[in-house]
């Protein structure tokens, strides 16, 4: 059960010394990090570790959160940050992230891919398959956008971005997202045939 | 066709003026081109909102929770002290500092500062030892050498952690 006081309130609680009060606010977000680190890191156990990192580093600097943007939108940042890190650090891939050439597959995605008929999967399955497809900064930009409830401008906030580069980017991004659903549909159609 | 897109991502996510709505909407309602991509992007618009969200492990709440536990538990004794007593202590001092020197400039007589030496400084008599006494005595080469020890030992512990870096990259 999910503590029905606001972010702000859960905050103060937080900061007041009530560990309970900063669990609750674990608990409402971390599905959303937990989507938005996999994206990047594309394994589920390095997602789990970068969100584990963000809500500890959020929780030691909550007291610098000045309640100026959404707390969500805060967080966000600290996640885009960890993980940008953390794929530096790890260097998943040798090419480099901002090669637009560059797809990367979903771990564990692939094993099942071609053992699930069509039939059975949802048309969110090939958005999702189709997301993981995407680079990080496409993934990010778009799952902000229809799932962390940001606009435009809390965007840019937490990419550290201008907003009209935000608008431009979440144009292509939505384009090759398109491109990438297209091509996995056909290429599924073409396999049941 | 990119163009037509543009216009019609802004249309649905409400990115544009009202004029510009209103151009949009008659323009969807009389070009079949418009009104089909229009009616494409919709779909995938529902599609990219009807994504799920990934779920983490069953514990990530408690592990959350533990390695914030472990981090306070860890953190050493002079980080836990409250910098309002720091500040306290500061803000006592500047006082008590500021209140003497108020008192001392209050005492002063300013009437005679028109005279050449209005304030007469006792004479102290001191005499400068010599510098060569000092070096020569064991004590100052005991403490050179106490010295010597300190200088070697913090430098082994900036080469240590130096190495302890390294190794961690």
């Amino acid at each position: 059960m999910q503590s029905k006081l606001t972010d702000i309130e859960l905050i103060n609680q937080s900061l007041a010394g009530n560990q309970a009060a900063y669990a609750d606010l674990v608990k409402r977000h971390q599905r959303f990090v937990f989507t938005l680190a996999l994206r990047f890191s594309k394994s589920r156990e390095d997602a789990e570790e970068i969100t584990q990192d963000c809500f500890v580093k959020a929780y030691r600097h909550l007291s610098q959160f000045q309640g100026g943007s959404k707390f969500s939108t805060w967080l966000y940042s600290i996640v885009y940050t960890t993980a940008m890190t953390f794929l530096r650090k790890k260097r998943l891939d040798t090419t480099s992230i901002d090669n637009e050439d560059t797809y990367i597959q979903l771990e564990n995605t692939s094993s099942g891919l071609e053992n699930n008929l069509a039939e059975n999967k949802s048309r969110s399955y090939y958005v999702n398959q189709a997301i993981a497809q995407l680079l990080p900064d496409d993934t990010a930009i778009i799952t902000l956008f229809y799932k962390g409830e940001q606009s435009l401008e809390e965007i840019a906030q937490t990419l550290n971005m201008e907003t009209n580069t935000v608008k431009v980017k979440l144009f292509r991004a939505r384009q090759r997202l398109k491109d990438k659903l297209e091509h996995n549909l056909k290429h599924e159609a073409r396999e049941l045939i | 066709m990119n163009a037509i897109e543009e216009k019609l991502w802004n249309y649905i996510d409400g990115n544009c003026t009202a004029e510009e709505q209103q151009a949009i909407s008659i323009l969807i309602d009389t070009d079949e081109v418009y009104k089909q991509k229009y009616t494409e992007l919709l779909q995938l618009n529902a599609d990219f909102g009807a994504m799920e969200l990934d779920e983490p492990s069953m514990a990530f709440t408690y592990n959350v929770m533990e390695a914030i536990r472990a981090e306070n538990a860890l953190k050493p004794l002079k980080a836990k002290v409250d910098t309002r007593i720091i500040w306290g202590i500061g803000a006592f001092f500047i006082l008590t500092i500021t209140a003497l020197l108020v008192f001392v400039l209050a005492s002063i007589n300013w009437q005679q500062s028109g005279n050449a030496s209005p304030v007469e400084l006792p004479k102290v008599d001191f005499n400068m030892p010599k510098i060569s006494d000092i070096f020569s005595g064991n004590i100052m080469r005991g403490f050179i050498l106490f010295d010597l020890v300190l200088a070697l030992f913090v430098f082994d512990t900036f080469l240590r952690k130096k190495l302890n870096n390294k190794q961690a990259e």
